[in-house]
């Protein structure tokens, strides 16, 4: 059994207020906190509003190894890494998974050397991590691949907040107002990043107007931040004839989030890459039933809670959802099995995740 | 359960396509499309591209010693630019000397395309810092940014201070492209929690942890919608695309929480054509009139717009060039049946 430190710190190349990866580093400090250890995060950049809750990493202490450890959260390529490498403490690393290169390159170069660099570091990492723990088991695996000796699943620490908000009364009024004219609204949530493959729902919106339901609209969720993929993506519904049909409605606030959950009737995921998908959970958890393609972490993450489909050919995914919108007892069964799942991702349920990933550790001897 | 749903599903698409329903080769179709509407929109955007990218880590891959760094240049001056990169070269070899976390700087000259050399400059930032992370910092500089003083700075700190905005006083002000931070400091000490950004600026040569490098565009793309009370934007607002000019309004009012506060300072288009009317005419971005940034933040859902022109209300007007405007995001709770988007 090893000795107990004093303190178990965070290190994390970017962190931003409204962050998947950010948000659980941040619930993991309470964690360790309420274990016992002194806990800090020390970031290469923080966005507005984490002055004085996090450290720059140029702060972090270095401490004798046995009164301090590290934990590093690994989701792109970042001198972060190499802070971390060098520091004398135990290392722990956490990781959110890094999207292949040859989805972002295209698009965004710099991120292509980004994640390019992140796969490279990951590796690097691998002979030094004392544990590598991952929120699904398709990173657990990945960092099997990648040379890690001893892998956990820990899972992540959802942003509750997307599911406990009122919905704005005056875009759901608006919502109301289209669907008053009549057609079903599909509705998919994610940054506008390539990997995210919107343009492969709007193909199936395609076929599903043709053959279904030819007033059906789609509203895409989700910060524009590739300009030039989401300018890809506007032009294409326009040449389409989609300009009124599709809704890009960008970076939306808590309450207009839960409206557009709210007034959908079923959530499409078309993703090439998610390391786990957190907007999957937030449409089971709003009663909306999940057609997705299952590809890396989805399967995992909706297992039975959702249609997943082999393929995302227009016409499969088309059919799908027509069937989860015709067939009453299915859709019925899709929701009471998407809000189990949905509980099971609890908060508390991920926090003891951590907890019993950092005992591990203690207990190895 | 859902298998065999997937299975039902399947042979239901293999039965519509085999009944004739979905005609032959629109799949493929819908795929063409897609590629081609990509490949227009990546040649539209000014952000360098691969080859750029992959150019510069061929270059800066080499580098391992300041006299690679020197070696490289030499080698670049004898080719294009002359002795004045020599001369710069040197200078920046001894201000790295100088600089006491041994950061190496590179300094982008220039007097017109500000806007792709600070594209350049950006990716080459995040290039060198993948590359040299302890080693390197790059950091982009404009030859000459406008002054906010007189009339135009108190009307400016004025509409983003908590005594004229009553209930919906501004905490958390930004400061989109800072410079070198003047006007930060004077929103701190109106006390507000005043934060900055700005390309050229080096967090390793600074310990004010209240200003970050990163471009307006590049930075509030990044940004939570309604992280900020009050935004004050300055710099990139002259040499903007007009497409980019719309993004930066967009994003502009996404950054505000309820009641929050823009204030935009740029320079009169006439300013510039009357100095030099080809480079004006040919520059890739150019300012806008006041009307027309009114118009693109009224359309991103900004209300109260106030325009403020220092030759016609300043008699101490000292930059008779500039003019600033300034909308509002609605208040919902303040309100009630005014739409906001």
């Amino acid at each position: 059994m090893r000795v107990r430190p004093v303190r178990i710190d965070q290190i994390i190349p970017s962190i931003v207020e409204r962050d998947a990866v950010s948000h659980h580093t941040l619930e993991a400090q309470k964690v360790l906190h309420s274990m016992g250890f002194v806990s800090e995060i020390y970031a290469g950049n923080m966005g507005p509003g984490l002055h004085g809750r996090v450290h720059l990493l140029e702060e972090l202490p270095r401490e004798e190894p046995e009164r301090q450890w590290v934990c590093y959260q690994a989701s792109i390529g970042s001198p972060a890494a190499d802070v971390f490498a060098s520091h004398p403490g135990l290392k722990l690393l956490d990781y959110h998974n890094i999207s292949p290169v040859e989805l972002v390159e295209r698009w965004l170069p710099h991120l292509g050397e980004e994640v390019r660099l992140g796969r490279k570091q990951l590796a690097e990492l691998a002979p030094v991590v004392e544990l590598g723990f991952a929120d699904s088991e398709f990173n657990r695996v990945e960092l099997e691949e990648a040379g890690y000796r001893r892998t956990a699943v820990a899972p992540l620490m959802v942003d509750t907040t997307n599911l406990s908000s009122t919905p704005d009364m005056r875009l759901v009024d608006r919502l109301s107002s289209a669907r008053s004219r009549g057609g079903n609204d599909w509705l998919f949530v994610g940054q506008m990043l390539p990997h995210k493959a919107h343009q492969d729902v709007i193909k199936a919106l395609v076929l599903y107007r043709r053959l279904f339901d030819p007033e059906a609209r789609l509203h895409l969720v989700g910060r524009e931040s590739c300009p030039a993929y989401a300018d890809a993506l506007h032009r294409y519904a326009s040449a389409l004839g989609l300009a009124g049909a599709v809704e890009f409605a960008g970076s939306v606030s808590s309450g207009e989030l839960a409206a557009y959950y709210a007034s959908s009737d079923v959530f499409v995921c078309c993703s090439d890459h998610e390391g786990f998908c957190a907007p999957l959970l937030e449409a089971m958890h709003h009663r909306l039933p999940v057609v997705a393609y299952g590809v890396t972490a989805v399967p995992e993450t909706v297992l039975d809670a959702g249609i997943v489909l082999p393929t995302k050919s227009p016409l499969l995914v088309a059919c799908a959802v027509n069937r989860v919108l015709t067939d009453a007892r299915l859709r019925e069964g899709l929701v009471q099995a998407g809000l189990k799942r949905a509980q099971e991702f609890s908060l508390d349920a991920a926090r003891r995740g951590l907890a019993q990933a950092v005992e591990q550790v203690l207990q190895a001897a | 359960m859902t298998s065999e749903v997937v299975a039902e599903i399947e042979a239901e698409a293999r039965e519509l396509r085999a009944g004739g329903l979905v005609p032959e080769g629109l799949e493929d179709q819908l795929d063409k499309s897609f590629d081609d509407v990509a490949d227009e929109s990546l040649a539209a955007a000014s952000a360098p591209g691969a080859k750029a990218v992959g150019g510069a880590r061929a270059v800066l891959g080499k580098i391992s010693s300041l006299a690679d760094l020197r070696k490289q240049a030499d080698g670049l001056a004898r080719r294009r630019f002359g002795p004045s990169l020599r001369r710069l070269e040197r200078r920046a070899a001894l201000g790295a000397r100088k600089a006491a976390d041994g950061a190496w700087i590179t300094v982008h000259v220039t007097a017109d395309h500000f806007e792709r050399v600070a594209a350049h400059s950006a990716v080459a930032s995040r290039v060198l810092s993948t590359i040299r992370p302890r080693d390197l910092a790059a950091s982009a500089m404009a030859t000459r940014r406008p002054t906010i003083e007189g009339g135009l700075l108190t009307w400016t700190l004025d509409r983003l201070s908590p005594e004229r905005n009553g209930e919906a006083a501004p905490r958390s002000v930004l400061h989109a492209e800072c410079g070198d931070g003047r006007l930060v400091e004077l929103l701190a000490a109106r006390g507000l929690d005043a934060r900055g950004a700005d390309p050229g600026w080096s967090e390793r040569a600074s310990r004010d942890a209240r200003i970050v490098a990163g471009g307006a565009l590049e930075y509030l793309g990044a940004t939570p919608p309604a992280s900020f009370d009050g935004l004050l934007l300055t710099g990139i607002v002259d040499r903007l695309r007009p497409g980019a000019a719309r993004a930066l309004a967009q994003l502009a009012a996404a950054s505000l929480a309820s009641g929050g506060v823009v204030v935009l300072v740029s320079t009169r288009p006439e300013a510039n054509m009357a100095k030099d009317p080809v480079a004006a005419d040919l520059a890739p971005g150019r300012p806008l009139h006041p009307v027309t940034w009114c118009h693109l933040l009224a359309q991103s859902g900004l209300l109260d717009l106030e325009v403020f022109e220092p030759d016609a209300g300043d008699p101490d007007a000292r930059e008779p060039e500039l003019f600033a405007v300034s909308a509002r995001r609605a208040d919902p709770g303040r309100e009630a049946g005014k739409g906001i988007l």
